[in-house]
């Protein structure tokens, strides 16, 4: 591929407004999107193995297969994308903004079922719009591979507890072929999850100076 | 309280006595532990009747009607002996009454919500008290100096910045003691109520320098003295946290190997806590910082070391000691406003002190949260900001402060106390009484009490992870990539260090929370047993228990179709599904409370051994009768760790109980039945102690064997019970169905015995605790009262299966019956659960025919609920 040496004027703009970043941190961003690529244009799944720190995190096979799932990526089809460009880049980074204080009902509304719907995607690893109890399975067989001495039953029964739990609030029948969006957004009612999902460092325009 | 006059001087050896006395009077030898016997006694008989009253303290906080009291009392004192007695002495305060509160609020504090927020709360601790401390201190001292102030306040610029320093920190008691009751978000409460806490070491400080500054007088005070106080401003907040930790520290490592010495664990936590306060305070460094970081950071390990029973006495003891504290340092405070020796009036400075404190206060916070919302996630909205500025309450530590005071060198301490006293009367009632309308109507965002869901905590932990994930592909070390570091730190090393090995080893967050579920379930479950019929509290050990219950549950689904009797008839109006929660809890009640201990056991004492006794071994049992209904569904999986075992298989059965159709393999009636659950006998016992194990299988086991609460039925109450049980699927609770339904799986004496239909007898009755004695003649009654018509299938056979399914194989009956309970269905076994469900509905025609022959009163209870349960079953055989 062309080798990255400015990220061009234009595509800065458009990147400001689609994902509400601003300049410096779209930016870093793009400073980093090189580092990882190794220059290139995109970005492949195997540039994520490359990141040190990620090594120890139980859940990365999802979390970088988040990155990569065309859905999260506001793409018509769905499915896995193979290699991943700055924008792309930027958009799954924009799942992470903090809100902001001028932010209306409406459009903290739409920011939460964007976050949830990122969460949402990542434990629906199928693509069919639901999380079935095999699915749940996996994601807490994975959250509790850190710990050598529960067994992948131990995690199994705790997602089959969670998997009741969510029953118990969605309505049993649903549930029978897994967890749907709607579902998934009645289970999160009352926790907000926009004072959780967030990286700080999205919020600071002093992040260029770290590199 | 009187400070200790020592040990009273025994009477002289003045005139010998004139003879073997038979009583002597010796209340000098008693008097100060009598007195503060007492006066504890008083404060808490006082509680009882301030709370005999829901609507006083719910809009009274307790704080105020301690004062109030407090008042009162010390009128009376000041009244009867004329002069005033019992005072709030500081040393008293500082070193008993405070360390119980402090050590209460940090070891109990939520630490994930506590370090989010390290940021906001020490910087509102830090310069928000410096901010208060010099403005208020300059503002008053200007009013002086614009000779506002009466001619006979002598102070100077220093003395009223003393003053400014005690006056300005936010007391840990007072808002502890009003905002427990307001409940704010937890956002809200942490950083006010952090605040407090942490401002002590500024608080301490600055009082400190000042006072030295003061003493020193304006002429003696150099440069270097100003650097001191900034040196030593760092040197007694992290000397503080330091030693905090150091005791926190030793704590957890000493509770590591307690094993064998359970009965003292407790001890232990109190004690080295406040030794870290005593320590602290010996060199004069901040002892609640100290107490407070050694409560956080020990709190994780010492809670994995000690025993279940242990925690409980912790949790239990450290409430008792800070609530007691509390109580006795407001009730004090009034009785100390009382005595007017102390006081020294002069409206100006007590007005000026009031605005300055209200208005620096809110000043300081707007601007404070100005820039800290450039930094936070969540930004601190208008409200917020509100609220914080009037929940900065002042308290005893304010009013300890300004007594130790000497009035030599401060020569306004006088008014200065009378100040303090107003001050801390007027925040503590004024603000206190005016902050609960405040924050309602300000529309602050409440703190919902939910209890923790699974999988909230699940969430949670995949939130981290991936916060932590992308800052690691962004590349920024930010607050989640430390966070996460020290995880694993923790993880890998001190956890480790710190922790016994059967604990780390099953040391995961998801899992306690899943084991606490669990084990809440089981107790809470166990705990209602005696209560049976107090319907309205009834919970199944269900998931739903804890989640807002929607009327829909599958455990509601499941209950359903279940079977129950009626023990209760006013739960027919109240819940549509309660039958078989009823029969369920009712049975275990029977079997629970029926219980004849089969042995005599020794009566043994042992100061260092808590020995199961008599009524422990009887819950013991009661709890695992109920665990055993719980296990009743376990399919023998052997995927357990290898120590923890039976810890963990028990929470493994506990939850099958609900899953069994959730796993993959068909739920295997037979094999579950074969699987002994005295097996799951040493777990309980392991719940509580590891070391009990061994002794206690065996035991109990035995005692398994003995009496099982079996009514064998007799016939004619068969025909009884199974005459209105044709109505099964009837949601009403009174009627007791025959069908096999899921009630009856899940109970425990369906499982075992299998061939043994358990019908409690009306003999039985006879046995029947006399607290249940009377409903249970009623549910007998509303039984027999019920129209018996010839039974559609009587005969045993009926007893059992009900369902076409089942009949159609009898012999794998318990193997597809665990099938039917489940309405919670996955895909593998949709089909299945589809075609056992459709084919009770003929139940559901059937109940509607037999209806005309229930009693009028009854059907008209029955049918509003009856409607939507075939709801439910079509939505379900749609499957």
């Amino acid at each position: 591929g062309r080798q990255w040496q400015e990220l061009p004027p234009g595509k800065r703009k458009k990147g400001e407004r689609g994902s509400g970043f601003t300049s410096e941190q779209i930016e870093h961003l793009h400073r980093r999107f090189r580092q990882l690529s190794r220059d290139q244009l995109t970005i492949r799944k195997e540039n994520f193995d490359s990141i040190p720190d990620l090594e120890f995190n139980p859940i990365r096979a999802k979390i970088v297969h988040a990155f990569f799932d065309k859905r999260n990526l506001r793409q018509e089809s769905s499915g896995l994308a193979d290699e991943i460009n700055f924008e792309d880049f930027l958009t799954i980074m924009s799942y992470f903004r903090p809100i902001e204080m001028n932010m209306d009902e409406e459009q903290l509304d739409r920011f939460r079922k964007e976050k949830l719907k990122f969460l949402f995607h990542m434990y629906d690893s199928d693509h069919d719009g639901k999380i079935t109890l095999q699915e749940y399975r996996n994601v807490v067989e994975e959250l509790l591979s850190g710990n050598p001495h529960l067994e992948k039953e131990s995690a199994r029964s705790i997602a089959d507890g969670a998997m009741m739990e969510a029953a118990s609030i969605c309505g049993p029948d649903q549930v029978y072929e897994g967890i749907t969006f709607e579902d998934f957004l009645k289970m999160w009612q009352g926790i907000d999850i926009e004072t959780k999902m967030h990286v700080r460092f999205l919020n600071m325009e002093t992040i260029a100076h770290c590199y | 309280m009187h400070p200790p006059a020592g040990p009273a001087a025994s009477p002289g050896p003045a005139a010998p006595p004139a003879g073997a006395e038979l009583l002597r009077w010796q209340w000098q030898e008693v008097q100060v532990p009598c007195l503060v016997a007492a006066w504890i006694l008083v404060a808490s008989l006082a509680k009882i009747v301030f709370h005999l009253s829901r609507k006083v303290t719910s809009i009274v906080p307790e704080s105020c009607l301690l004062i109030l009291l407090g008042l009162g009392l010390g009128g009376i004192v000041l009244a009867v002996a004329k002069k005033a007695k019992y005072q709030l002495e500081p040393n008293m305060f500082f070193l008993f009454l405070l360390p119980p509160i402090v050590l209460d609020s940090g070891y109990f504090m939520p630490s994930r919500l506590f370090f989010d927020n390290i940021g906001a709360i020490l910087t509102y601790a830090v310069v928000g008290t410096l901010w208060n401390s010099f403005t208020t201190g300059t503002a008053l001292w200007g009013l002086h100096q614009a000779g506002l102030m009466d001619p006979g306040v002598e102070a100077g610029l220093m003395d009223f910045l003393l003053f400014g320093s005690l006056i300005s920190a936010v007391d840990p008691v007072a808002v502890l003691a009003v905002f427990e009751e307001v409940h704010v978000n937890e956002t809200l409460f942490i950083i006010v109520f952090g605040e407090s806490l942490l401002n002590d070491a500024v608080t301490v400080v600055l009082y400190k320098v000042f006072n030295s500054f003061v003493e020193l007088g304006p002429a003696h005070i150099h440069a270097t003295d100003y650097v001191k106080g900034v040196a030593s401003f760092f040197l007694v907040s992290l000397g503080g946290t330091a030693v905090g930790l150091l005791f926190a520290f030793l704590l957890a490592l000493i509770t590591r190997f307690t094993k064998r010495v359970r009965i003292i664990e407790p001890l232990f936590v109190f004690l080295l806590a406040y030794v870290a306060y005593l320590a602290a305070e010996m060199v004069s460094l901040s002892a609640i910082l100290a107490v407070t970081f050694c409560g956080i950071c020990c709190k994780k390990y010492v809670e994995a070391n000690i025993s279940q029973k242990s925690r409980t006495t912790v949790k239990y003891t450290m409430k008792t000691l800070a609530s007691s504290s509390e109580t006795i340092i407001f009730m004090f405070l009034g009785m100390s406003a009382v005595d007017t020796s102390k006081w020294a009036w002069d409206t100006a400075l007590v007005l000026g002190t009031l605005l300055f404190i209200l208005l620096f206060r809110a000043v300081g916070v707007v601007l404070q949260t100005y820039v800290l919302n450039r930094f936070r996630l969540i930004p601190l909205d208008r409200i917020d900001q509100v609220v914080m500025s009037y929940g900065g309450l002042r308290g005893a530590v304010a009013f300890a402060l300004v007594i130790l005071l000497d009035r030599d060198k401060v020569k306004a301490k006088d008014y200065f106390v009378a100040t303090t006293i107003v001050v801390v009367f007027f925040t503590v009632i004024v603000q206190g009484l005016t902050i609960k309308p405040l924050v309602t109507w300000l529309k602050v965002k409440r703190s919902d009490h939910h209890k923790p869901t699974l999988n909230e905590e699940l969430h949670e932990h995949a939130f981290d992870h991936i916060l932590a994930a992308v800052e690691d592909i962004v590349g920024h070390h930010g607050y989640h990539y430390w966070r996460d570091k020290w995880e694993q730190f923790d993880k890998r090393y001190l956890s480790q260090l710190l922790m016994r090995k059967s604990a780390y080893r099953l040391r995961d967050e998801i899992w306690d929370v899943y084991y606490k579920l669990n084990i809440r379930d089981a107790i809470s479950f166990v705990d209602q047993g005696g209560h049976v019929l107090s319907a309205a509290k009834l919970a199944l050990p269900s998931m739903p228990s804890r989640t807002s219950m929607s009327e829909s549950s599958v455990t509601n689904l499941l209950r359903e179709s279940g079977s129950g009797a009626c023990l209760d008839l006013q739960v027919i109006d109240t819940v549509r599904s309660r039958r078989d929660k009823e029969d369920a809890a009712m049975h275990h009640v029977l079997r629970g409370s029926l219980y004849k201990p089969r042995r005599r056991y020794k009566a043994s004492y042992s100061r260092h051994f808590i020995s199961p006794d008599k009524q422990e071994r009887q819950d013991k049992e009661i709890f695992r009768q109920n665990m055993k209904r719980r296990l009743e569904t376990f399919k023998s999986t052997k995927h357990n760790i290898c120590s923890s075992k039976s810890k963990a298989r028990m929470k493994e059965k506990g939850r099958k109980k609900k899953d069994i159709s959730l796993t993959s393999d068909a739920p295997n009636g037979r094999t579950h039945r074969s699987v002994p659950w005295q097996e799951a006998a040493p777990v309980l016992v392991m719940v509580s102690s590891e070391e009990e194990e061994s002794d206690s299988s065996e035991t109990e086991r035995e005692d398994d064997e003995g009496i099982v609460f079996i009514a064998r039925a007799t016939d004619e109450v068969l025909q009884g019970k199974a005459t209105p049980g044709s109505l099964d699927v009837c949601p009403s609770p009174c009627i007791i169905p025959p069908s096999p339904t899921l009630a009856e799986k899940e109970l425990p004496w369906k499982g075992d015995q299998a061939d043994l239909a358990v019908y409690v007898s009306s003999e039985t009755t006879k046995i029947v605790p006399v607290d249940m004695q009377k409903a249970w003649n009623q549910s007998i009654s509303s039984l027999e009262s019920i129209a018996s018509p010839p039974g559609i299938e009587t005969g045993p056979q009926h007893r059992r299966f009900a369902c076409p399914v089942l009949e159609e194989q009898p012999q794998s009956a318990s193997q597809a019956m665990p099938e039917q309970i489940s309405c919670f269905q996955f895909p593998s076994h949709v089909s299945k659960s589809g075609r056992s469900l459709s084919d009770s509905s003929p139940d559901g025609v059937e109940q509607q025919e037999l209806q005309p022959l229930m009693a009028a009163e009854e059907q008209g209870r029955a049918l509003p609920p009856a409607e939507p349960r075939r709801l439910m079953f079509s939505r379900a055989s749609h499957i």
